[in-house]
């Protein structure tokens, strides 16, 4: 389906904003150039954004860009924001949800002069952080410490702490450390008023940085995951805990480049893990033995990571996209599997002690573990993981097509039955995009046993060809089914904020009960001239009612098709 | 009287009472806060009581209370601005989640029912030191009272998982799984991941918790204690780090020889009302001389699996601190057994009520580095007031490996003198106020911390005072308590 083409015209801020915003960055930190503000328009993992650009749709092209290079700046640009009731959307990596939410002419803020980390402080084991400070950065200079923040993203140096602070945060160590949510101490913020928000202890005078709750109701727990909508984070302390690897993370040879024409293992194999630190890889012969085995480790108190995955294993550990195909219709891959990163934090025994564990659960339950002598060469290929598990070494190479959607639900690790289930229904009913999406129907889903296996997150995701609309277009089918079909199923949509954006939040009244009416009032409260973002993560009444019906309509059918009546 | 006929109309002539020895129980707790009387009490079985009661409050503008369990010995059910006492302490349901070591309570199961039923399935709750065995669960979970074994990470901040509320204005809402309309099992919703934290150190300002899904973990089938003594708190300093940073141990704190020596009084027993009677202290004082200044006491749990295993290369790691640090453990069998019965049952330390009979504590939050300042405030203060430095019971409790530590510094006073009362009621105020000076983190300032707290916490206050407006425009759940 194609649809008319036309010419996109760029719009332009009132022009006494534009000078009193260049006022407060200063000329060269201020852009409308066309060439410059295309490039904040594609959002490197978010179809709908893709598919707008295909279309020519003008809304996703802002108006402005301003880099800030502090709180103030930020605080003053928000200030004329809401002088001049002009619309702004933050922005760190632009992976996702930024796009202008109004046909207003948008402002962007972008952070990546916010680059600085602020303090590490060894003995309270916190560090503070700009918002353009990623995850590779932290671990560099906390490691040499003897602290690190307890986990990593698959994508090291793409990922910032703070805009995970909006949206995001899950790491292959959260059996142990639990999600992002679970390490933050503090945050600075720039509300959608102007006005400055320090949370925890830090917002009373001389107490410190140190303590995430209160006083009285929690406003960080309430802030967090308001994907832009409701304030700017400047500042972020996050946790750090005892770091017992090496003192840096050692180098690759080569590094492990994703340039085509370097597609050499020997670039990305490291021998073994980091240093006090051991990976375990475990197969079983069917999902239910899988799922017995990670709640049974789960429970036995060992490990700092437990988790479980099919298809990535392929896209991970493959040189070449042509590899992971390969891979995938070979099925070289254990179908039904664990991973278990064991650490020596408190002892040398520690390791010693819980591998001792592990074997003894393994038995049980009938799994074999990878070695030397089962399935040698499967072993090596997972190589790559020796590092990543823990660490990304150079931030990130998946061999794998474009991630366009993901359907991401939490619940008791049984949930993991359902997801399969839901998944494979849905890829019966709408087709595959790629292989690859068979990731999750045909083997695990991705696992995470979560803050000792307490609750798991699991992960199954459709690969479109970017270039082709059609096909993203499928995968956004995917992902609007996937919200109706977790809700259904008792499951909890979270980090992909499924149901945290609209027009998710107002058709899915089940959440809460009508969640979308209580967020409304939140959103009173913290953006009172609906400047920020404005309707992305819950509409006013009158914007739902000016909401296009076709999106409705589809979102309805969506929700037919796992029989919930339609929403009004 | 409208009210009273009214809520009977609505709850039924059993649930509702406004009789003399009824409005005079819910008056007042054993706190410095100021006794004011309900108009009545109703209590709620379910939650559609409880949707009833707050809808018909909205109507008439009327005050409504939660109460749970009273037993929260800051005046936090104190219905300072008259209204309606909502006694929750009829739901009493618990569902245990053997899978997934989850347990659904409702506010009236006291933390010994709790524990009793957890024990039936070989699963323990994280309880916090010095929760009376018939305080609510739930509330103290909602109050976040910092557990035991605060130390290690998995159970330093975060206990609660998903949660049941009514709002304000009468609407039932859910967070975490649950949220999505279906069973509980994660702290994660579908909306804002964290927002039932909003709720909690609330003292049910913004919301009624009717249902509550808690972490629980398994109860450990071998365990070991690990005591040292030392004369002064700076000497205990670098060893609790040293002890932390290599997260040796699932429960430590230290505490100082007065709240040992009353663990240890046999003679003692835990009081069930409050304030409580004063005890004979013969033994208590022999104990408090013979016990070192401080003890700090470590626990090591064995895992569900090879139990010995763990505690053994625990014990070999502290054996290097130990060794290192020239420190000095404290060998005794009987103390040992009585902390090992309290890690799980931590409600001994409440005979300390037995000495005076009524016991005020300030509990804030800091770093393990600025405790010895808070001491010296202390010092100076009670030097001021004449109040013997040797009554005075300190708890210290590192949470997260020690990235925060909790303090609990109680002063005691008889409650039928009333120049102790007094004595003690301005040494407690000018210890707060000077605390909070400093930069004693109250994060949850109830009472009269409230107004030295919020006055200085900024957008915090203003944001939640618009908050508090735009949830409860009629302002009425439990008004005059924290900044609404
Ligand atoms: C290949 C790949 C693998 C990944 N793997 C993982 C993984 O395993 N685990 C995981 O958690 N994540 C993972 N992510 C990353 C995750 O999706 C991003 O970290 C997240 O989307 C934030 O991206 P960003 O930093 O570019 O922020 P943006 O895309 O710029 O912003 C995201 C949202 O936050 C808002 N925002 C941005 N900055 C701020 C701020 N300072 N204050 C307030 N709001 C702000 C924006 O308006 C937007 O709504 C992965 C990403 C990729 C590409």
């Amino acid at each position: 389906m194609s649809t008319k083409k036309q010419k996109v015209i760029q719009k332009k801020l009132p022009r006494e904003v534009y000078s009193a915003l260049k006022n407060v960055a200063g000329e060269q930190w201020i852009y409308e150039q066309r060439s410059v503000v295309e490039t904040y328009s594609k959002l490197s993992i978010e179809g709908g954004s893709f598919v707008k650009k295909h279309e020519k749709d003008p809304h996703v092209l802002p108006a402005c860009v301003v880099l800030p290079a502090s709180t103030n700046e930020v605080q003053a640009i928000v200030k004329i924001c809401n002088r001049y009731h002009v619309p702004f959307v933050p922005f760190t990596n632009g992976q996702v949800f930024c796009n202008p939410t109004t046909q207003d002419p948008t402002l962007i803020i972008h952070f990546s002069r916010m680059n600085k980390i602020i303090r590490i402080d060894t003995q309270n084991m916190c560090a503070t952080l700009e918002p353009y400070v990623d995850y590779g950065m932290l671990q560099a200079e906390a490691m040499k410490r003897g602290l690190w923040n307890g986990g990593t993203p698959l994508a090291t140096t793409l990922c910032k702490l703070a805009s995970q602070f909006a949206f995001a945060g899950l790491w292959q160590t959260d059996l142990k450390y639990g999600l992002f949510s679970r390490n933050i101490v503090s945050v600075k913020m720039v509300l959608p008023d102007g006005e400055i928000l320090t949370t925890g202890s830090r917002c009373i005078p001389k107490a410190g940085d140190f303590f995430e709750y209160g006083p009285g109701p929690d406003l960080m727990g309430l802030q967090r995951a308001g994907v832009g909508t409701n304030g700017i984070v400047t500042e972020i302390t996050v946790k750090l805990h005892s770091w017992v690897g090496d003192e840096s993370i050692p180098d690759i040879s080569a590094g492990r480049p994703s340039l085509v024409d370097v597609h050499d293992p020997k670039y990305d194999n490291p021998d073994k893990p980091l240093k006090n630190h051991k990976l375990f890889w475990c197969e079983f012969d069917d999902f239910e033995t899988q799922i017995k085995a990670m709640r049974e480790i789960a429970h036995s108190g060992i490990a700092i990571g437990l988790n479980a995955t099919g298809v990535y294993s392929a896209f991970y550990c493959s040189q070449t996209q042509a590899m992971t195909i390969k891979r995938c219709e070979e099925k070289f891959f254990p179908e039904w599997n664990c991973y278990v990163i064991l650490a020596n934090v408190t002892s040398d025994k520690q390791i010693e002690y819980e591998e001792g564990v592990l074997r003894q659960i393994i038995d049980e339950v009938g799994g074999r573990f990878l070695s030397e002598s089962y399935k040698p060469e499967v072993l090596e290929a997972l190589k790559p993981w020796n590092y990543d598990c823990i660490r990304h070494s150079t931030g990130y190479r998946m061999n794998r097509k474009f991630y366009a959607n993901a359907w991401l639900p939490v619940g008791p690790i049984d949930s993991a039955v359902t997801t399969q289930r839901e998944w494979k229904k849905a890829l019966d009913t709408f087709g595959e995009l790629d292989i690859t999406d068979r990731g999750g129907a045909e083997d695990t889903p991705f696992i995470y046993a979560l803050q000792r296996g307490h609750f798991c997150l699991f992960e199954t995701d459709n690969y479109p060809d970017p270039t082709l609309p059609d096909e993203i277009k499928k995968a956004q089918g995917f992902g609007i089914y996937g919200a109706a079909a977790v809700v259904k199923n008792s499951l909890g949509p979270m980090l992909m904020a499924f149901l945290n954006v609209e027009p998710f939040t107002t058709m899915f009244p089940e959440a809460g009960p009508d969640s979308h009416l209580f967020m409304r009032k939140i959103r009173k409260v913290f953006d009172p001239n609906s400047v920020a973002a404005p309707g992305r993560q819950v509409f006013t009444e009158q914007e739902w009612q000016q909401f296009p019906e076709a999106v409705k309509n589809i979102v309805n059918k969506m929700r037919e098709m796992n029989d919930m009546p339609a929403v009004e | 009287m409208t009210i009273l006929t009214d809520l009977k109309n609505i709850l039924g002539e059993e649930k509702v009472f406004n009789d003399d020895e009824n409005i005079e129980k819910y008056s007042s707790d054993q706190s410095f806060v100021q006794p004011r009387k309900p108009d009545l009490i109703a209590f709620a079985e379910n939650v559609k009581d409880v949707q009833e009661v707050v809808k018909y409050a909205n109507k008439t503008n009327t005050p409504v209370v939660p109460f749970s369990s009273g037993l929260n010995f800051h005046g936090g059910t104190i219905p300072k601005e008259g209204g309606i006492v909502l006694d929750l302490s009829r739901m009493k349901s618990i569902q245990v989640d053997d899978n997934n070591w989850h347990c659904v309570i409702e506010p009236g199961v006291t933390v010994s029912q709790l524990q009793d039923e957890l024990e039936k399935h070989n699963l323990r709750a994280m309880l916090s030191f010095g929760v009376h065995p018939d305080r609510s669960a739930l509330t103290s979970y909602a109050e976040r009272d910092p557990a035991v074994a605060a130390a290690s990470f998995e159970y330093g901040n975060e206990l609660i998982m998903d949660t049941e509320l009514v709002l304000p204005g009468g609407d039932l809402y859910r967070t975490g799984l649950w949220s999505a309309g279906g069973i509980p099992g994660s702290p994660m919703g579908p909306v804002r991941a964290m927002i039932y934290r909003m709720w909690t150190g609330a003292q049910g300002t913004l919301g009624i918790f009717t249902k509550m899904n808690i972490k629980v973990e398994y109860l450990p089938k071998k365990r070991k204690v690990f005591l040292l003594q030392f004369d002064s708190f700076p000497e205990a300093m670098e060893p609790l780090r040293m002890i932390q940073r290599k997260e040796i141990g699932h429960e430590c704190f230290l505490i100082n020889n007065f709240n040992a020596a009353s663990l240890l009084c046999k003679k003692w027993k835990v009081p069930e009302q409050f304030p409580a009677e004063k005890a004979e202290a013969g033994e208590f004082d022999a104990l408090r001389e013979k016990l070192p200044p401080w003890l700090l006491v470590l626990c090591s749990n064995g895992g569900p699996r090879m139990p010995e295993g763990k505690i053994k290369y625990e014990e070999e790691a502290l054996q290097e601190i130990f060794s290192m640090a020239h420190l000095r453990t404290c060998d005794d069998g009987p103390i040992e057994d009585m902390f090992l019965k309290e890690m799980l049952r931590p409600w001994g330390i409440l005979k300390k009520f037995c000495y005076s009979g009524s016991v005020h504590d300030i509990s804030f939050k800091t770093t393990l580095k600025r405790v010895p300042e808070f001491q010296k405030i202390v010092m100076e203060v009670i030097n001021e007031h004449n109040y013997p430095l040797r009554d005075i019971g300190m708890y210290i409790l590192p949470i997260e490996r020690g990235r925060a530590v909790h303090c609990e510094i109680d002063f005691h006073c008889n409650p039928r003198s009333k120049d102790e009362v007094e004595q003690v009621k301005n040494l407690w105020h000018v210890v707060s106020e000077r605390f909070i000076d400093e930069g004693a983190f109250f994060d949850r300032p109830y009472g009269i911390w409230a107004d030295m707290v919020f006055a200085r916490a900024g957008t915090y206050t203003q944001k939640l005072k618009e908050l508090k407006r735009e949830l409860d425009p009629n302002n009425i759940l439990n008004p005059g308590h924290l900044c609404f």
